[in-house]
């Protein structure tokens, strides 16, 4: 089974240490990324990460395709956020930390990546869209597919290609074969 | 905290040392120099020697050492001084100078060594790629130079705004340098001669590194240190 990486999100020092000490004993999990605020997280992230703990005060924030599980630190914070996927509290045993684990990757919208790195046919067809500059919603429409399915093959090309810019995934297209340069 | 062999022990930097121990022991400083045109030879001085002829900050330039080679290394809060502020913004400067008319051109060289291996259509989409990401690199040096640096000469805005800005950019910055790396390994032709292909790579994941380097240098020093300078100024 593929090892997935972990990222911890955490202003406090004390929290974000304990959760990496459970996550190192877990055979399954690598810890890839301990930060204090989202901004070094963005600034730090070196590999792609598939979950990340963050504190609930920053669990709003743009993460890109990462799974969200929250940290929540005070009773006074809400136990529903948007785009967290589960919760775990200061109070939470190493079970219920594992079980948020195996929540956080198995969500519906958690894309498993395929081992191979070759992009699918359906894949190819929508980096030929992306590569054209269509939006997400004109290539689900063109497709007839929905826009999350859109989403999700597009968080698979950027697993598999190793480029997230549009301007990159046009080279790719071009270099490739998948397009010609007159159809751009 | 990074060490070097002095008197036969492993000791951490610092500014007493002589200058050539710290570039034996580290060869990868010297691009330091070269941002802080810091022309060499210097006799056998040591660092804080050497720092007070160019006039410069020895306990800063010493973190911009420390930093530089350790992506971790974090500077003590209580070892930072408002007075620091304008040392790191002349180096952030430089910094951009280095990457436009050193780093960029270099790796755009060993691109077209890489290119005279590829038919016309690879070599357009690629050129005008690197050519696209030079721009983009280029513009947002100028913004933070226009916006950034300037704010911070006159001190005209709130901290908030001030730290909004220096985070915003980054990540797309690290993305795109990636994005360039991934297209050599995954998708340039095959006919390329594996030398030239790994000797670009070299360059661009060493730009990347740098870059790295250079944002932390905005996060960890420029932002404690103007948060530091405006608290001295309202003193």
């Amino acid at each position: 089974m593929k090892r997935l990486k972990v990222a911890i999100i955490e202003p406090s020092l004390i929290v974000a240490e304990g959760i990496e000490a459970v996550v190192r004993r877990l055979a399954d999990y690598d810890v890839v990324l301990n930060v204090r605020t989202v901004a070094e997280y963005h600034l730090r992230r070196c590999a792609d990460v598939d979950v990340a703990f963050v504190a609930l005060s920053h669990a709003h924030e743009e993460l890109g395709a990462v799974q969200k599980i929250g940290i929540q630190t005070s009773l006074t914070e809400p136990d529903v956020v948007r785009g967290v996927s589960t919760i775990v509290s200061l109070y939470s045993t190493e079970e219920e930390i594992v079980k948020a684990l195996g929540e956080g990757v198995d969500t519906p919208t958690t894309t498993n990546f395929s081992d191979s790195h070759e992009l699918s046919e359906r894949e190819r067809d929508v980096l030929v869209l992306v590569a054209k500059g269509y939006t997400n919603k004109e290539i689900a429409s063109e497709l007839f597919i929905s826009p999350h399915t859109v989403i999700s093959h597009r968080k698979n090309i950027v697993h598999k290609t190793g480029i997230r810019s549009v301007a990159g995934l046009t080279v790719y297209a071009v270099l490739n074969k998948l397009i010609d340069s007159e159809q751009l | 905290m990074n060490k070097i062999v002095h008197m036969g022990q492993l000791v951490p930097l610092s500014k007493e040392m002589k200058l050539f121990e710290l570039i034996d022991g580290y060869p990868q400083l010297l691009s330091i120099f070269s941002r802080l045109n810091i022309v060499l030879p210097f006799g056998d001085v040591s660092v804080e020697a050497m720092c007070q002829r160019e006039g410069l900050d020895a306990d800063l330039f010493m973190m911009l050492c420390n930093m530089h080679l350790d992506p971790d290394y974090r500077p003590a809060d209580r070892s930072l001084r408002a007075e620091m502020l304008a040392g790191v913004v002349a180096y952030l400067r430089s910094s951009h100078g280095y990457y436009t008319t050193y780093m960029l051109p270099h790796v755009a060289q060993h691109l077209e060594r890489v290119l005279e291996h590829c038919d016309a259509l690879s070599q357009r989409v690629l050129r005008s790629f690197y050519d696209d990401y030079v721009g983009f690199l280029a513009s947002h040096f100028e913004e933070e130079e226009r916006d950034i640096f300037s704010i911070i000469d006159n001190m005209s805005t709130t901290l908030d705004a001030l730290f909004s800005m220096l985070e915003a950019p980054h990540g797309d910055i690290d993305d795109r340098t990636n994005d360039i790396a991934s297209l050599v390994i995954k998708s340039l032709p095959e006919g390329v001669p594996t030398p030239l292909r790994c000797s670009l790579l070299d360059h661009i994941y060493m730009l990347r590194d740098d870059l790295r380097r250079h944002s932390a240098v905005e996060m960890s020093l420029l932002r404690p240190l103007v948060a530091k300078y405006q608290k001295s100024v309202e003193r």
